[in-house]
């Protein structure tokens, strides 16, 4: 039988297993002495087993299978956890992981699990011989009153096929069928023997009544994987097996399939393309002012819309997908680094499209590394500055309108605003008669590529990788990055991503002969500029809108586009969280679904533009990042 | 008119792999179900004509549902589908009264075999 067509399955619910594995184990850690997650655990690695024994992965299947065998002793010893188990535990999960993964794509000759398994067994042969699962007491006295003296009946002896697997279940079936013939005893060995793995699959039994010796025979046959039986001193050869498949009617039914993401991205690449021509047909609906052909319209419309919908609705992940591989990294980071860090993790079923939350691992790598390494003190330092010796670290995802916002937040030292102010007079980025950072500030100095403050660079980060890309890596998904830090309190960086990438509502704005889209994700309001008194602030010109000072960009300047703008011109508020902006364009030409194309910027290009769209008439238009207008 | 089954794993990777090799071999595979509970609450909704039951799943193992659902019917025809080295388990099962066995990895013959046997 073809087993590819099951790898990419089996990966896949090894995966979650793998990762159960790790919460669970986490979760052990955290509490010795209670022993309900390794019931989970047991369960986890023994459902991973036999998936990989089916696929022939011998590798995946050997690791599993000693550390099941070590968990089930767990399970039932009632032993609290040590930390020296747990470390194997990990170990074991880690092969298994990588065990599984290369595996899949036929590399599993690479790993060599030897030292995993020795280390297993050890621990295994530690806790004591397998002990037998307890089962209901058995013997013929359970099996009704009449048994007949022993030596009654005939004698039936019984040889099970050496390939059989359990041959003890076997045994037991055939003195089922047996006991459907005639009154049996005399089971030789006893049936509690059955459950032993040393039983050979060679058993006698006696049984009375009239049948006959062929119908006796052909009732022990049909219990399957009888190789010989006798009958009363009477030897019968092995008659051919009756297990017969029934002829094959090839009729599959099946409820729910699975598809390859790479065919939901092109869907999702095809409805987009059916939104442009949507917005095609629509205008010339409009211009041809024929009923018939607006009713056609709208209806593509409807139905275009429905069909996104629903796309979009495939393609949308809970974020636990990514989050649930970090509370083991952070536990091994605090580790390495002789911290202690309490993990949480919030909001973990909220939704984003496939192709962001893909994106977002890296970042929020960096980020909670971050927070390990120097957000974090050491237990004694914290203990001088009066907190628990234990810091927190929360990863926090929240639905906010369009967008959903995904926080990293550490009770550690906080930043050194002095040192990084310092650093960043050197380096000319702000005025070198500065008194103090704003967040803002503080998160453009350290977005810097290289930059870094920590005296001591560790292997774990603090060479100032991180910050920069995170923030590089979220400007690209349309989403923004902020940061607030207190000294001796604290971090927290907050990202905020539109919830799918691919089609979004966008304000249309005319600037000179060209038209650009801003997602409606962070527009607020418009409002007329003009109308408005424009006062300075912090040295920009900026409008004040219910007590609130908002910067304004003029689109046109900033694009270099020549001739002045109209007198009176509207104004895009931008808001982001904390930040708000207003971007003065030339004319507002309405609202439309733009479906976002991938756009590599050309070197020298303004950081102001996050992808591309194609306009209704088939003219491309550049959709401008709220994220860089800031 | 083709054999009815409920498939009881814990795994989706085994079931849809038996749910497979039964549809190919002609069987309507009418349900699924992922805990033992599952199982019990399935088989009397269904009354399915064959029951294909893991050993070791979440909330109520295979070997609790086949008490259960033996106790409400007696002529159950339920195949125990077990790993190597839980021969003490399956003697359990089929002393909880399931009909047969088969031991993973699955070989499509063999489950066929064991099915037939079962409802045979």
């Amino acid at each position: 039988m073809d087993l590819s067509q099951y790898a990419e399955l089996f990966l896949a619910e090894s995966r979650e297993h793998l990762s159960a594995c790790n919460q669970l184990l986490l979760e052990w850690e955290r509490s010795p002495a209670n022993l309900a997650p390794v019931g989970g655990l047991f369960r986890a690695v023994h459902t991973v087993k036999g998936m990989a024994a089916t696929m022939g992965y011998a590798r995946v299947t050997d690791v599993a299978h000693r550390a099941e065998n070590l968990l089930d002793l767990l399970r039932r010893g009632g032993r609290p956890a040590t930390d020296e188990l747990l470390q194997l535990l990990f170990r074991a999960r880690d092969a298994l992981e990588q065990a599984v993964e290369l595996s899949v794509v036929g590399r599993e000759d690479e790993i060599d699990v030897a030292e995993v398994v020795a280390d297993l067994d050890g621990a295994a042969a530690q806790l004591g011989p397998h002990p037998l699962a307890p089962s209901p007491p058995s013997g013929e006295g359970e099996r009704g009153g009449e048994v007949p003296p022993v030596g009654a009946g005939r004698l039936v002896q019984v040889t099970l096929r050496a390939e059989a697997p359990l041959k003890g279940g076997r045994a037991l079936l055939v003195i089922k069928k047996a006991q459907a013939i005639g009154p049996v005893h005399a089971v030789t060995p006893s049936e509690s023997a059955f459950e032993a793995d040393e039983f050979d699959g060679r058993f006698s039994f006696r049984i009375g009544g009239t049948a006959g010796t062929a119908e006796i025979e052909r009732g022990v046959r049909a219990a399957g994987d009888v190789e010989h039986v006798t009958v009363g001193g009477e030897e019968r050869r092995p008659g051919t097996g009756a297990g017969a498949a029934p002829s094959a009617a090839p009729e599959t039914k099946s409820r729910h399939i699975r598809v390859d993401l790479g065919r939901l991205d092109r869907l999702m690449d095809l409805i987009g393309e059916l939104v442009t021509v949507r917005g095609r047909l629509n205008e010339l609906a409009a211009s041809a002012r024929d009923p018939a052909i607006d009713d056609v319209a709208i209806q593509v419309s409807r139905l275009s819309r429905e069909l996104q919908d629903e796309i979009i609705q495939a393609r949308m992940t809970p974020v636990w997908q990514v989050f649930d591989r970090f509370p083991r990294l952070v536990r091994d980071l605090a580790r390495e680094l002789g911290k202690q860090v309490a993990f949480r993790v919030e909001g973990k079923e909220i939704e984003l499209d496939r192709a962001i939350l893909d994106e977002l691992g890296d970042p929020l790598l960096h980020l909670l590394r971050n927070a390990v390494d120097h957000g974090i003190e050491s237990p004694a330092e914290r203990r001088r500055r009066g907190k628990q010796p234990e810091g927190e670290i929360v990863l926090a995802a929240v639905r906010e309108r369009a967008s959903v916002a995904i926080s990293v937040r550490d009770d550690g030292r906080g930043i050194d605003r002095q040192k990084v102010l310092e650093r960043a007079r050197r380096d000319g980025v702000v005025d070198p008669h500065a008194e103090a950072l704003t967040d803002d500030q503080l998160l453009r100095v350290l977005a810097r590529p290289g930059f870094s403050t920590a005296e001591a660079v560790t292997s774990v980060s603090g060479r100032g990788v991180g910050i920069d890309v995170a923030v590089t890596r979220i400007r690209v998904l349309g989403g923004s990055i902020e940061i607030r830090s207190v000294e001796g309190k604290g971090t927290t960086f907050v990202m905020r991503l539109p919830v799918t990438l691919a089609i979004v509502r966008a304000l249309i704005a005319g600037v000179g002969a060209e038209r650009y889209a801003l997602p409606l994700t962070y527009v607020a309001e418009t409002v007329e500029f003009g109308v408005q008194a424009t006062t300075i602030v912090e040295g920009r010109e900026a409008i004040v809108l219910r007590d609130r000072v908002v910067p304004l960009v003029h689109l046109r300047r900033l694009l270099g586009v020549s001739g002045d703008a109209p007198t009176r011109c509207p104004i895009i508020v931008l808001e982001m969280g904390e930040r708000t902006s207003g971007v003065v364009v030339d004319g507002m030409l309405g609202q439309q679904e733009i479906v976002v194309k991938g756009f590599d910027a050309p070197q020298g290009t303004l950081p102001v533009f996050s992808g591309a769209t194609i306009m209704g008439d088939g003219v491309p238009a550049l959709i401008l990042d709220a994220g860089g207008l800031l | 008119m083709s054999h009815t089954v409920l498939v009881c794993d814990d795994a989706i990777f085994m079931r849809t792999m038996i749910s497979d090799i039964l549809a190919q071999a002609g069987f309507e595979v009418v349900g699924e179900a992922e805990t033992g509970s599952q199982a019990v609450e399935k088989y009397r909704q269904l009354k399915p004509d064959l029951v294909t039951m893991d050993i070791v799943m979440p909330d109520m193992g295979g070997i609790d549902a086949v008490r259960a659902i033996v106790k409400d019917d007696p002529d159950a025809k339920i195949l125990m589908c077990s790993a190597m080295g839980q021969q003490a388990l399956v003697v359990e099962a089929i002393q909880a009264g399931a009909k047969d066995f088969v031991v993973k990895p699955f070989q499509p013959s063999r489950v066929l075999e064991a099915v037939q046997r079962v409802l045979g």
